[in-house]
């Protein structure tokens, strides 16, 4: 019998298999596909600040990313992608360039970047969860990371202020979870009956932003006014990580279906208002003579 | 505050399109560059299937006039903006759209794929251009720089060079050699192709942003001409593609002169094989 794979990986808390986004998204696909991985999470390790996390061992070779970890479990045929049709696999493909793209900088900004979250909840869990000397290390460089990812990729001059990116990135990820759940609807996954590699990604990304208990977190409101994601992250939760996922309260399943698009409505107008608003700003701001642009 | 500049703002969105609106971008035969090119004909594109017209300028400091740093951009009467989202948006509230006859998950699909092609294929394109050694040596570099004389030119060249690749290592791409971003190209075809299918249109009969976008990227990649053919010899091995291209090129662009067709792009072959 061959070993199994191994998968390095964050630990959990919050009710989480793991808290980190990327190792998440592997271990719902692996979940899904029937994959057996031997878990080994990282915290209290040297690995915190020498791996790049997740890492997955198998016989000799090592894989990292999510993607190509996903891509390297299908070609050892554990694929949960098998039942999709070709343009079921493109929109796979498509969705998860959305949720790169407009969701993960604000993830990571309220995680790593707004004040209030890093200093009551990212930082001291991290560093709780890392071995001395490291802790002194660990969170910070996760943060600066983090910030100046979101910085290259979505900060345009003049905006190169992170105050001002705020309002961009947090309204365009406020339309993706929007777009997510409209895509969603009343099913169970966004393929039918059966998770598939969309699932997990979907999953690692709003799994932590649903459970943590951020102290300052405009992105998870809106999130929990949309049931049918949050019964999403929930009923995987329990049926592939048995675990004894608290039910929300207000997330009964009864309450799904009006609720849903009632909800959904309110919210999509309000963030296309919110979004034409900040074009506005953004626009007055930049046509107006006295805010010329310098290039640095 | 916000209602005082909403108002104000709505107003002037309000006018209609003028006569002399204008689109800028680099210098069409000696400076723009394949991403630079792909997306300004992915908006000029747009412009014309809403019907809107525009003139073409081409500045050597486009870059620097543009209000993101990004070419390209357009002046409409007293407004200036840059990127196909902006410039969508800014379209939307002046009452053309191509996106209205879509329900909430078409629009949501379409978002997803017009993501993709930022993605994927800009991204490509960007890493091609400046991460890879040979091309930024041969090409990037030169073209970049030629309207300014030494040593400013060495120093933007070098500048530009410098910003793109930390970009590309904050995403992860710094990692990847040019097999597997060629890689990524041909998947993101591959999902580009069995969207649309055999439709006419992604979205079935009525062209739209994405049309418009895809048609930018593909339409640059084939005619323009890189150290080696690799990365059009992708794109061409998806016929529905190639026809997609076509059909674009003939509704919206056969009208425009011969002459200033085959010089809208680059060290072009001709127009499509």
């Amino acid at each position: 019998m061959a070993e199994p794979m191994e998968l390095l990986c964050w630990g959990g808390d919050w009710d989480l298999p793991s808290v980190h986004t990327d190792s998440l998204i592997v271990l719902a696909y692996a979940k899904f596909s029937g994959a057996k991985l031997a878990v080994k999470s990282i915290d209290w390790t040297w690995r915190t600040i020498t791996a790049s996390v997740p890492q997955l061992h198998y016989e000799a070779s090592t894989v990292t990313e999510p993607t190509q970890i996903l891509n390297f479990l299908r070609k050892q045929r554990f694929n949960a992608d098998y039942e999709l049709t070709a343009k079921q696999g493109a929109d796979t493909m498509a969705y998860i360039a959305l949720l790169e793209e407009k969701l993960r900088p604000a993830l990571l900004h309220t995680f790593w970047v707004d004040a209030d979250n890093y200093a009551n909840l990212t930082r001291p869990w991290f560093t709780s969860h890392s071995p001395f000397p490291l802790n002194f290390f660990v969170p910070g460089r996760q943060a600066s990371l983090a910030l100046s990812r979101i910085l290259l990729t979505k900060a345009e001059s003049p905006l190169l202020n992170i105050t001002e990116v705020e309002g961009k990135i947090y309204s365009e990820a406020k339309e993706c979870l929007n777009l997510l759940s409209h895509r969603l609807g009343n099913f169970h996954f966004f393929f039918g009956d059966t998770p598939t590699s969309l699932d997990a990604f979907v999953f690692g990304h709003i799994a932590p932003l649903i459970k943590a208990p951020l102290p300052s977190g405009q992105l998870q409101k809106h999130l929990n006014q949309l049931d049918n994601l949050c019964q999403f992250c929930n009923t995987i939760l329990k049926n592939y990580f048995n675990a004894s996922a608290e039910k929300r309260t207000d997330c009964s399943p009864t309450a799904i279906h009006d609720p849903v698009d009632a909800n959904l409505q309110k919210l999509t107008q309000l963030v296309n208002k919110e979004s034409n608003l900040i074009e506005k700003m953004d626009d007055n701001l930049r046509s107006s003579p006295q805010h010329r642009p310098h290039r640095h | 505050f916000i209602l005082k500049a909403e108002a104000a703002i709505m107003v002037r969105a309000a006018e209609p399109w003028p006569e002399k609106a204008t689109l800028y971008q680099p210098l069409k035969e000696d400076q723009i560059l394949l991403s630079d090119s792909a997306s300004s004909l992915a908006v000029q594109t747009f412009l014309r299937m809403c019907g809107l017209p525009v003139q073409v300028s081409c500045c050597a400091n486009a870059e620097y006039m543009s209000p993101s740093g990004k070419v390209p951009f357009i002046h409409v009467g007293n407004q200036v903006v840059s990127e196909l989202g902006p410039i969508v948006q800014f379209i939307k509230a002046k009452g053309h759209s191509l996106s209205d006859g879509l329900d909430d998950v078409q629009r949501a699909e379409m978002k997803a794929y017009m993501e993709l092609v930022n993605n994927m294929l800009l991204t490509a394109e960007l890493y091609i251009q400046w991460c890879d050694d040979y091309t930024a040596t041969e090409i990037s570099r030169p073209r970049y720089s030629s309207p300014y004389s030494w040593p400013l030119n060495h120093i933007l060249a070098y500048q530009k060079q410098w910003e793109v690749r930390r970009k590309m290592n904050a995403i992860g791409w710094s990692g990847k050699n040019l097999e597997q971003v060629y890689e990524d190209v041909s998947q993101c075809c591959q999902a580009l192709s069995q969207r649309l299918g055999t439709q006419p249109y992604f979205f079935n009969k009525q062209p739209t942003e994405l049309d418009a976008l895809v048609f930018g990227h593909l339409f640059t990649i084939l005619t323009t001409q890189l150290t080696n053919d690799e990365l059009a010899e992708k794109v061409k091995s998806y016929t529905n593609l190639l026809s997609f291209c076509h059909r674009i090129e003939q509704t919206y662009f056969k009208e425009h002169d011969r002459e200033s067709q085959s010089g809208s792009s680059r060290h072009s072959k001709g127009s499509l094989p």
